[in-house]
């Protein structure tokens, strides 16, 4: 029988509700052995896991084995807190963000993207902006309702906020390899602070990617929104549309 | 002196770093101590995120936490607050959303720990230090992030405090100079003067919302630059607009200065060229990463800005997380010989005035009372 979600704990699911069964996988550097199966158990249950079961093993190489496992998670998310009030987006498909726009905006969505600085990985980018597109989905290039300009890659901040600042730029998407050096890091804070000293800050959207850009580190940087792994484009078009939609008020 | 004595006279006050894990954090907790012993009520926001666990990019850097006194006023995200489990009293829900929730402004009804992040953008920083202000607070602390400066604009702050530290370099005297330099930029002299070229450039400053770019000529004649012309910084361009002999004129740039213009620059100078003086709003629109102000000056490049924040101190960190540290007197020392009129603290070393009566104890000790002498 199908019970009500909990939504003040929400914990992973396999076959029922609430049994918060996980399934996980990792590699081991030891020789495949009874003692590389023991060690995983009790790798998993230092984890946290309780129950912790190994449904597969195999050599991957000499001196490496790995692991399917199972587990079951004692903690659960309050998911309540994070709707409504807080920063959360449920995801629209192409047709949904297209309708949205015609509906809400009115317009086009001007979007100005680049890799800044000495980067020179443009894929990112290219991913959201270009027709092609990523995993099975048009990049914004495709969409009816924005207008894309994508610089490449190694363009100095300065001529790319000209460029946005040009074309009437809703949003400008750059896209960095974030390391621990700090070099990156300054080429991102550099743009948004360009943008503040051109006092556009408020006219336009900034976004950034890149494969460890989060949310937390968006906001240090000073971005409305970053995106990581696993973003496909429709992902960053439902945020530009929903942002721009909020923000359309206070521009007006 | 203390670091609540040197920034006593602004009213808003910027906590400006020079990169990641300079100390800024450590700072205000130190500020906030003090402010809280002298009775003074706070408000408390940040540019980026304040008081969390782990640092953002190496989560193996453990920051220190926040602790405000009941009564402080705050700007944090809604779910930044509801995780603090203090009890508080709404001011005013803002327009400002950032990635981790909408930015609120209350009062606290209770003390202890919480994670700060208000707007991002310098402009609602200013509407929330107003309303903080408004709402009584005594002073406005508006901690930065990274290497942001845009809240160190003199719209938003009225003095500001910068954090430098052993994470800058390697080197002693790599971390002299990349702070030289970061101070030298944020004192830019002010473009002074009462002779008809300042005056005319200051009042085109003034006006059209501090963004008009044009070359002032020394006879006060104004020639407008076609937009966007120094954030591309077209040598040709500037070859083009500038007369042969430009000296004694202004170029006013109404918004960045990226660095490839002042490059720009120094190649029509070596050309043979003479130069305008560079005029700016002020120091946080100037983006320099090769070479400082005063390289530039060397240069023949004069830049002057028409208003700023005075920097009120330096603070320093000695030790680079995970990395290396050096010894806080030598490090102060070699910046105090490098910088002029500027009070450098160190305010986690031994020397550093400690409170003068008993410390309230902080929301992270267990101590049930003060009792144990300092």
């Amino acid at each position: 029988m199908p019970r009500e979600v909990d939504l003040t704990a929400v914990g992973p699911y396999a076959d029922h509700l609430g049994d918060g069964l996980v399934q996980m996988s990792f590699t081991l550097p030891v020789p495949y052995s009874l003692a590389a199966r023991r060690a995983a158990l009790e790798l998993a249950a230092g984890m946290g896991f309780e129950e912790p079961e190994v449904v597969h093993y195999q050599q991957l190489t000499e001196g490496y084995t790995y692991f399917v496992m199972y587990g079951r998670c004692t903690v659960a998310i309050d998911f309540s807190a994070m709707q409504g009030e807080g920063f959360d987006i449920e995801y629209m498909n192409e047709d949904e963000v297209e309708r949205f726009v015609e509906e809400q905006i009115g317009r086009r969505i001007v979007v100005v993207g680049a890799s800044t600085g000495s980067d020179t990985h443009s894929v990112g980018i290219d991913a959201m902006l270009n027709l092609k597109g990523y995993h099975g989905h048009h990049g914004l290039e495709g969409y009816r309702s924005f207008e894309t300009y994508n610089l490449g890659s190694q363009v100095p901040n300065g001529v790319l906020l000209a460029k946005a600042i040009e074309v009437h730029a809703d949003a400008i998407l750059v896209s960095q390899t974030v390391t621990q050096q700090n070099l990156h890091v300054q080429n991102l804070t550099e743009l948004v602070e360009m943008v503040e000293a051109e006092g556009r800050r408020a006219q336009i959207i900034m976004a950034c990617g890149g494969p460890r850009v989060t949310n937390e580190l968006a906001k240090e940087l000073g971005y409305d929104a970053g995106f990581s792994k696993g973003t496909e484009p429709q992902h960053l078009a439902t945020f530009l549309a929903r942002e721009l939609a909020a923000r359309a008020p206070a521009r007006a | 002196m203390r670091l609540s004595e040197l920034s006593f006279p602004a009213r808003r006050l910027a906590l400006i770093g020079l990169a990641k894990n300079t100390g800024k954090t450590v700072a205000l907790t130190t500020l906030l101590g003090e402010l809280e012993q002298q009775g003074r009520t706070v408000g408390v926001t940040s540019v980026g995120r304040d008081g969390e666990e782990h640092d953002v990019i190496d989560a193996r850097i453990e920051k220190p936490r926040v602790a405000l006194a009941a009564g402080s006023l705050l700007a944090t995200t809604d779910e930044l607050l509801r995780a603090s489990g203090l009890p508080y009293e709404l001011l005013s829900e803002t327009e400002s959303r950032t990635p981790l929730g909408r930015v609120l402004v209350v009062r606290l009804e209770g003390a202890g720990i919480v994670e700060v992040a208000g707007p991002s953008a310098a402009q609602q920083v200013r509407a929330v230090s107003e309303l903080m202000l408004h709402h009584d607070a005594d002073q406005v602390l508006i901690d930065g992030a990274i290497d942001r400066r845009a809240a160190s604009a003199p719209e938003v702050c009225d003095g500001l405090v910068m954090a430098t530290g052993a994470v800058l370099g390697s080197e002693i005297e790599e971390i002299v100079t990349r702070t030289a330099e970061a101070v030298e930029l944020a004192r830019l002299p002010l473009l002074d003067g009462d002779d008809g070229v300042a005056a005319r450039t200051r009042e085109l400053a003034e006006g059209h919302g501090g963004h008009l770019s044009a070359l002032v000529a020394g006879d006060g004649s104004v020639q407008e630059l076609p937009p966007r012309f120094a954030l591309r910084a077209d040598g040709a361009a500037l070859a083009e607009l500038l007369p042969v002999h430009a000296a004694g004129s202004h170029l006013l740039v109404g918004g960045a200065v990226p660095e490839s213009l002042l490059e720009a620059l120094v190649e029509l100078h070596r050309r043979g060229r003479e130069l305008p003086v560079v005029v700016v709003g002020d120091p946080t629109r100037v983006f320099l990463s090769s070479h400082g102000v005063g390289w530039y000056r060397r240069q023949e490049i004069e830049l002057r800005a028409t208003r700023s924040a005075p920097l009120l101190a330096l603070t320093v960190n000695p030790v680079a997380p995970r990395s290396h540290s050096f010894d806080s007197r030598e490090l102060r020392g070699r910046l105090d010989h490098a910088l002029e009129d500027l009070p450098i603290l160190d305010v986690c070393a031994p020397e550093y005035p400690g409170p003068d009566i008993e410390p309230s104890p902080d929301g992270t000790s267990g101590s049930p009372d003060g009792a144990s002498a300092p």
